[in-house]
């Protein structure tokens, strides 16, 4: 079925998410956590009384690259301006492939920045700067 | 003849040139969509959702709804072609259909999975038509303690239809309500759950939620392992099926039309569940059951008729009730509440247009589709050999700017990395997202309308079970929890969702 360790974490998640919505005010969300906390409680000691079974492979380099993508595009976008922004994510983004090739990167990222500036800033009018200054 | 003037008013609203282009870019970005395995329509609706801010509410939502039905079409392409299915709801038509391909009918599998869907297409749309303004009169009449009951009997047979586990399902459930609290509390002013950051007052964008846990997250999963492709069918055959053929799928696709209809209506119900149902339907019900998994083109005809059925009559809930059957559902439901429209009952009442003018749209769309996907099959197939690689990130750049472009701020990307990891991470953990966006578009209504419900029985939580409506709703809901702890149904759930998924 599941992995323990996987399971684990969505448990110890719960919890986290449980204990600091106490502060908060409000009926339901107190009811809502404690709920969370039950099951997410169950889920744990029904993953320990089980056998461990792995979660099967996983590769999370790429997730990580999309991240470190994503990330410098949300810090970028507000102050250097669309055309950095959207060639970093790209670039970036494209190595979490691993048959990505440099030609076929520096293509796509050219005609998408240049799509994508016209379609989304000039077109529908996304408020974003197109150059860093 | 109120019924044929309120139609006629929905033809008159979808036929104006912008509604037109904009069921057809709706349907044929469902259709490319649904062709590129590797990213379904749930993806798809939530990362072109930001773009569909800046029409006109009606275009909106037909086109969105465009997309959706496209993408079932779609996914049956890739299904039968290369055996591997572009959505959930297509992997029943890739047992049959790839076996009619290696005999060379993928012609003949194509044509009648068109033509399935479009007439399954135009019966659940008559039947929107039909039940929407009977049950929206009947739901008007509902207070908020039946609201309450109806949110928690939605919440709640969502998890138990969805596939896996149902603990596990109500869990994350509980996490999208959880997730729907964040910022500031309506009725006492103060903020909740924000952890001190300014950003989150106004609580977390639906549309950062979507891109995270279903673009995100996909792509990365995507990413994780070098791309498996089946080997193309690239002899199409003739396209038109034989007498015989037709013989043998015209009753498929009447039960698979029938069959999803009704389930398209249930809450976690839609394209998936009806499309696995109506396989096993036709399997029973054959004659010559030894032929399915060998090219039998009722196995076809059957499922992909369910499949658009049950995408079409998905929306009745939604229209009617305001309550989303499925994660799909979800996002349409916050494609409206961006747009300003509060789905329920009153819809169909106070913006006639916007109800008969989609209704109208869906069966145009459908149309729409056969045209696309029929004459133009040859170009579909020439995309599939599109590699993933070239594709993705253009996926990513529509995530991006789509998420920036809702409140116009940096903030809101770096959100969508902590809900793709948390998308992963669920994945991992076989958790479906699907509940946790219901929990959260769900949320808002369900804590008013409690509020409210036991502001006006000052505090007697007896109110639920004393209006007749409400206590039907939750003894439904009873009976349900009720049949999960029983152990023999739990058996026989768990078989079916393994028969299913052979």
């Amino acid at each position: 079925m599941i992995g323990l360790g996987a399971l684990g974490l969505w448990a110890g998640r719960d919890l986290r998410f449980g204990s600091a919505a106490m502060m908060g005010p409000g009926f339901l969300p107190d009811v809502i956590c404690g709920l969370l906390i039950a099951f997410g409680g169950y889920v744990l000691v029904k993953a320990f009384s089980k056998a461990y079974e792995p979660i099967g492979e996983s590769n999370i380099k790429p997730l990580i690259i999309l991240v470190i993508a994503i990330a410098g595009f949300a810090f970028m976008s507000e102050t250097l301006g669309f055309v950095v922004s959207t060639i970093w994510l790209l670039v970036i983004g494209s190595l979490a492939d691993q048959e990505s090739r440099w030609r076929e990167i520096a293509i796509s990222t050219l005609l998408l920045t240049i799509f994508g500036a016209f379609v989304f800033i000039y077109g529908l009018g996304v408020q974003m700067p197109i150059w860093p200054f | 003849m109120a019924f044929l003037d309120v139609l006629m008013l929905g033809f008159a609203e979808a036929f104006t040139p912008t509604n037109l282009l904009f069921c057809f870019i709706g349907a044929l970005l469902g259709t490319l969509i649904g062709v590129l395995p590797g990213i379904g329509p749930t993806a798809t609706v939530a990362i072109l959702l930001p773009v569909t801010f800046f029409l006109p509410p009606l275009a909106a939502l037909i086109m969105l709804a465009g997309i959706f039905y496209g993408a079932q079409y779609g996914g049956s392409t890739t299904a039968i072609l290369v055996n591997l299915p572009g959505e959930a709801s297509a992997v029943v038509t890739a047992i049959d259909g790839y076996q009619m391909a290696r005999k060379g009918r993928a012609g003949a599998a194509l044509a009648i999975a068109a033509l399935g869907s479009f007439f399954a297409g135009t019966v659940a749309t008559i039947g929107l038509a039909v039940a929407g303004p009977t049950l929206s009169s009947f739901a008007l009449s509902f207070g908020p303690a039946e609201y309450v009951s109806l949110c928690v009997f939605g919440l709640l047979a969502a998890t138990i239809l969805a596939h896996g586990s149902v603990i596990k399902a109500i869990g994350m459930v509980c996490l999208g309500l959880v997730l729907g609290m964040v910022g500031i509390d309506v009725n006492s002013g103060s903020t909740r759950l924000t952890f001190g950051s300014t950003e989150l007052y106004d609580g977390i964008d639906f549309v950062v939620i979507a891109v995270g846990l279903f673009g995100v997250a996909e792509i990365a999963s995507n990413l994780e392992f070098k791309e498996a492709r089946g080997v193309l069918q690239s002899t199409i055959g003739r396209l038109w099926p034989t007498k015989q053929e037709f013989k043998e799928s015209w009753a498929a696709v009447l039960r698979g039309t029938a069959v999803g209809t009704i389930l398209g209506v249930l809450p976690g119900g839609g394209a998936t569940l009806s499309a696995f149902s109506a396989y096993s339907v036709e399997k029973k019900i054959s004659r010559t059951p030894e032929k399915f998994g060998h090219g039998a083109i009722a196995g076809v005809a059957g499922p992909e008729s369910a499949n658009n059925a049950g995408a079409q009559s998905s929306f009745i809930p939604l229209l009617t009730l305001g309550i989303p059957s499925n994660s799909i559902m979800a996002m349409m439901l916050g494609a409206m509440t961006i747009h300003g429209i509060t789905p329920g009952p009153s819809v169909i009442q106070k913006q006639p247009e916007l109800f008969w003018g989609l209704v109208a749209s869906m069966w145009l769309g459908n149309a729409m589709l056969l045209i696309i996907n029929l004459p133009l099959i040859g170009i579909w197939v020439r995309l599939l050999k599109v590699p993933y690689r070239i594709l993705y990130p253009a996926i990513l750049l529509f995530c991006c700017i789509g998420v920036y472009s809702v409140n116009n701020r940096g903030f809101d990307v770096a959100l969508v990395i902590l809900f793709g990891v948390l998308g992963y991470v669920l994945r991992k953990a076989r958790c479906e997202a699907g509940p946790l966006l219901l929990g959260f578009v769900l949320g808002p209504l369900l804590e008013t309308n409690l509020r409210r419900a036991l502001l006006l029985s000052q505090g007697d939580p007896l109110v639920f079970v004393e209006r007749p409506i409400s206590a039907v709703l939750l003894l439904i809901t009873a009976g349900m929890l009720l049949t999960l702890i029983l152990p023999a149904i739990r058996k026989g759930r768990k078989e079916a969702f393994e028969a299913s998924e052979d």
